[in-house]
C-alpha cells in the first residue's frame, strides 16, 4: 500500500512532525494522568466517606410535631423497625456530639485558663461519637479502622488498642481505673497532640439544661485506649469514639442517640428508592419527625457536596486538558498545511504516476493519523505509567524541587490515589484521534485539489 | 480495470488525439491554446513533436498524458476514450500504460533511487492492475539501474545524484511497468551534451527493447533526426504538411 509507505516516509523525513507527535503525547498523557488521579480522588473519597458512615443515615429531628409529640427518646424502636426491613442488613445507633479536647494532665483551673485562650495550640475541636460496639462492627468499618496501619505505611504512627473486639476495655498495661472511661481517638488527633496509651484527656462540651432552657458546660476526663484510622483526615483529626452510654451520661442523659446508621444488603440496587421508602415508613410509624425533612439520607446525599465538588473538579480538569489535545491537533493541521505547500511538486509527480486526488488526500490524512497514533501510543504509555507511579513521581519531584507538592495533612488521604479506567483511556485516545483526523482533513483536501500541472511546475 | 482485449496494435494507433481543443480562462478572457490538434502514435513508433515556445506542445502533451482535460476532443489510449472514463479508471490507465520522463526529472526527494523506480508498481498494486511482488519489482529495478550505470547509486536519494543520474532514474521509473507509451518532454533540456547523449541512448535503446512507443517533445533537431516521424506544432495545431518520415 503505497499511501501508507509514502505517508510514513514523509512523517519520518520531516522532523517538524515530532512537534505534532509530542503535542498529542503531552495532551493525551496529561489527560490520562490527571483524570486517573481525579477518578482516584473520587473513588477514594467515596470509599473513605462511606466507610466512616454507612449506606443510609437516619437522623430524626428532635422537634415537636403538630400534636406536641416527639420522636421516641430511645433508639430501640427505630432500630427494631429498621431491622424488620428485608433490605436492611444491619443498623447501629450513634450518639454524636461536638466538643473540645483539652491537653492532658491539667487541673480544673488550668483547663479553665486554657479555655479562655482560644489561640492556645492545645485546644482542639473534637467530635464525640458514642457507639454500641456489637452493632457498630456489623454496620460500619470501625473494626477495620482499629486495625488499619498508621499513615505513612508500616511503622507509621499508631496506638493499637489491646483488643479490637473490645477497644474501650482497660489495656493490660494499665490497672482498672474506676474514675475514667477509656476512649479511642483518631490517629491524627493523637499524633498532633502527642497522645499515648493511657493518656488522660479532658473533654469539654455544653449540654442543654431541660429545666432552665439554657446550655450548661460539662467536662469529663477520659483515658486513651488507642487510635483508629479511617483514612479521612477530617475524621482522623477530630473523632473520639466511646461507649454510647458513657457519652449519654457525660451529656447528663439529655440524649440517648442522634443517628442510626443503616447497612443495606445491596446498596446499589436500592440507592434510588431507599430514602423515600424509609422516610415514608418511619414517618408513618412516628419514628422520624416528617417524611419530607431529609431525616433519612443515603451516605451520598449526606456528603453530596464533597463528592459533587470532586466530580466537578474532574470535569473541569478534563475540559481544560482537552484543550491541550485540541492545540496539538491544530499543530498537526499547521504542519500538514506547511507540508502540502512544500510537497506541491510531489503531488504533481504522484498524479503523473497514476495517483488519484483521493489517494493524495489519503496520504496527507494518514500523515495526520500517524501523528495521532504515535502521540496517543506514547501519551497512553506515559499517562498510565505516570498515574500508576504518581506517588513515587511526586516524592521525587518534591525532593528534587524541595517543595511539598502533595500535602498529606491537607487532603483526605495520605497518598495520591489514581485509578486508570480503560473506558476513560479509550475515550481520550478516540477523542485525540477524531480531533486530529478532523484537523487533518482540511490540508488533505487542499492537497487533493491541487491541479497536477500547477503542482508539477511548483518550485 | 484496463483490459485491452478488443485493441489490435497492428491496425490501430496506441495513442490518438482527435480534434483536441484546450482553452484557459485568464481573467475575463478565454484563451484557446490548442485549436483542434490531432496526432496518432503507432505501436513501437518513435515520434518527435517539435515547435516554437508557446506553440502549445506542453499543453498537448499534458492532454495526451491524461494530466489535463481537453475543452473539446478526445484522446484514445489503446482504443479507449480516455477522457470519457471515470477519474480513477483514467488514473489507473495513466499509471499502467504511460511512462513520463520530464525535463526536470521530477523524482520524489524523500525516496531513494530504487524506491522512486518501484513507486509506479506500488501504485499499480493499489488498482489491482499489477500484483505487487516486491522482490520481483525490486530485482527488475535493480537490474535496470545497473544497466543504466547506477548500480552503486540505488540507495542514494535524488539530491545525492547528478542531473544525468537523476534522468536515468526517471527513465527507469517510467519503464518499470513496461508501458506501451513513453512520453518524454525535453528529456535532455537540463543536461550537458555528453550526459544528454548518454541519456538519449538509454531512452531509445530501452523503448526499443521493450517495444514501447515514444512520444518525444524537443527543440533539438539532431534529436528529432533519431525518431521515425516528426510533427511540427504551430499555434496550437499540428501543421498539415509537417509529418516527416525519417529514413532509418
Amino acid at each position: 500500500m503505497y499511501r501508507r509507505f509514502l505517508s510514513w516516509r514523509y512523517l519520518v523525513r520531516r522532523r517538524i512532525n515530532l512537534i505534532g507527535v509530542m503535542g498529542i503525547t503531552v495532551g493525551v498523557g496529561a489527560l490520562i494522568m490527571i483524570l486517573s488521579i481525579m477518578t482516584g480522588f473520587l473513588e477514594e473519597s467515596r470509599k473513605t466517606v462511606r466507610g466512616s458512615l454507612s449506606d443510609v443515615i437516619v437522623q430524626p429531628h428532635n422537634l415537636p410535631r403538630a400534636d406536641g409529640s416527639f420522636v421516641p427518646r430511645s433508639a430501640e424502636p427505630l432500630l427494631a423497625k429498621l431491622r424488620e426491613d428485608p433490605r436492611v442488613e444491619a443498623a447501629c445507633p450513634h450518639l454524636s456530639w461536638a466538643g473540645i479536647l483539652l491537653q492532658t494532665g491539667m487541673d480544673a483551673t488550668e483547663s479553665e485558663y486554657r479555655l479562655k485562650d482560644p489561640q492556645g495550640g492545645e485546644l482542639a475541636f473534637a467530635h464525640f461519637v458514642g457507639v454500641d460496639l456489637e452493632a457498630e462492627f456489623e454496620t460500619t468499618e470501625l473494626r477495620q479502622n482499629l486495625l488499619r496501619e498508621g499513615s505513612g505505611g508500616e511503622g507509621g504512627f499508631r496506638i493499637p488498642v489491646d483488643d479490637p473486639d473490645d477497644p474501650f476495655a482497660v489495656p493490660q498495661s494499665h490497672e482498672e481505673d474506676e474514675f475514667f472511661a477509656w476512649v479511642v481517638v483518631g490517629e491524627q488527633l493523637a499524633r498532633v497532640h502527642d497522645l499515648y496509651k493511657g493518656a488522660l484527656i479532658n473533654l469539654v462540651t455544653v449540654v442543654p439544661d431541660p429545666f432552665r432552657d439554657e446550655l450548661q458546660p460539662s467536662s469529663r476526663k477520659f483515658r486513651v485506649a488507642g487510635t483508629f484510622r479511617s483514612g479521612e483526615n477530617e475524621i482522623d483529626l477530630s473523632r473520639i469514639y466511646m461507649d454510647r452510654w458513657e457519652l449519654s451520661d457525660f451529656l447528663s442523659d439529655t440524649h440517648e442517640y442522634t443517628q442510626v446508621l443503616v447497612k443495606l444488603h445491596d446498596y446499589e440496587a436500592e440507592r434510588e428508592t431507599i430514602e423515600a421508602d424509609l422516610s415514608r415508613e418511619l414517618s408513618a410509624a412516628g419514628l422520624i419527625h416528617h417524611d419530607r425533612s431529609l431525616e433519612v439520607r443515603t451516605w451520598e446525599s449526606f456528603r453530596g457536596s464533597l463528592l459533587g465538588a470532586i466530580e466537578n473538579e474532574r470535569a473541569l480538569m478534563g475540559i481544560m486538558l482537552a484543550l491541550i489535545v485540541l492545540v496539538a491537533a491544530f499543530t498537526v493541521f499547521a504542519i500538514l498545511m506547511m507540508m502540502v505547500t512544500e510537497k506541491r511538486r510531489d503531488i504533481g509527480i504522484l498524479t503523473a504516476l497514476g495517483a488519484t486526488p483521493r489517494s493524495v488526500m489519503s496520504i496527507f490524512l494518514m500523515i495526520g493519523m500517524w501523528n495521532a497514533l504515535l502521540g496517543c501510543t506514547l501519551g497512553t504509555i506515559l499517562g498510565v505509567a505516570g498515574a500508576l507511579r504518581i506517588d513515587a513521581i511526586e516524592m521525587w519531584l518534591s525532593e528534587t524541587l524541595q517543595v511539598q507538592i502533595f500535602d498529606r495533612e491537607v487532603y483526605l488521604f495520605d497518598h495520591i490515589p489514581a485509578v486508570v479506567t480503560p473506558v476513560a483511556v479509550i475515550a481520550i485516545v478516540a477523542g485525540a484521534l477524531v480531533a486530529t483526523a478532523l484537523f487533518s482533513l482540511i490540508p488533505a483536501w487542499t492537497a487533493s485539489r491541487l491541479h497536477p500541472i500547477d503542482a508539477l511546475r511548483a518550485e | 480495470m484496463t483490459t485491452r482485449t478488443s485493441f489490435d496494435p497492428a491496425s490501430e494507433p496506441v495513442l490518438r488525439a482527435d480534434e483536441v481543443r484546450k482553452s484557459f480562462q485568464v481573467g475575463d478572457r478565454e484563451i484557446e491554446v490548442l485549436h483542434g490538434a490531432r496526432l496518432e502514435l503507432r505501436a513501437r513508433e518513435h515520434l518527435c513533436l517539435m515547435g516554437a515556445s508557446g506553440a502549445g506542445k506542453s499543453t498537448f502533451l499534458h492532454v495526451l498524458g491524461l494530466l489535463e482535460a481537453p475543452t473539446e476532443g478526445e484522446v484514445h489510449l489503446l482504443g479507449k476514450r480516455a477522457w470519457s472514463l471515470p477519474m480513477a479508471e483514467r488514473a489507473a490507465l495513466r499509471n499502467r500504460h504511460i511512462g513520463f520522463v520530464f525535463q526536470a526529472y521530477h523524482l520524489l526527494p524523500d525516496l531513494s533511487a530504487l524506491e522512486n523506480v518501484t513507486l509506479p508498481a506500488r501504485i499499480a498494486h493499489s488498482y489491482g492492475t499489477v500484483p505487487f511482488d516486491k522482490a520481483a519489482h525490486t530485482a527488475e529495478a535493480v537490474d535496470m539501474l545497473e544497466r543504466f550505470g547506477l548500480g552503486e547509486r540505488i540507495h542514494h536519494r535524488p539530491n545525492q545524484l547528478s542531473g544525468g543520474e537523476r534522468q536515468r532514474v526517471a527513465i527507469a521509473r517510467a519503464l518499470i511497468l513496461r508501458p506501451e507509451i513513453l512520453i518524454a518532454d525535453e528529456p535532455t533540456g537540463n543536461l550537458d551534451t555528453g550526459t544528454g547523449e548518454r541519456v538519449l541512448e538509454i531512452l531509445f535503446d530501452e523503448t526499443q527493447r521493450r517495444e514501447a512507443s515514444l512520444l518525444l517533445v524537443t527543440h533539438d533537431e539532431r534529436l528529432a533526426q533519431r525518431c521515425d516521424r516528426v510533427l511540427v506544432m504551430v499555434d496550437g495545431q499540428i501543421e498539415a504538411d509537417s509529418e516527416v518520415m525519417i529514413p532509418q
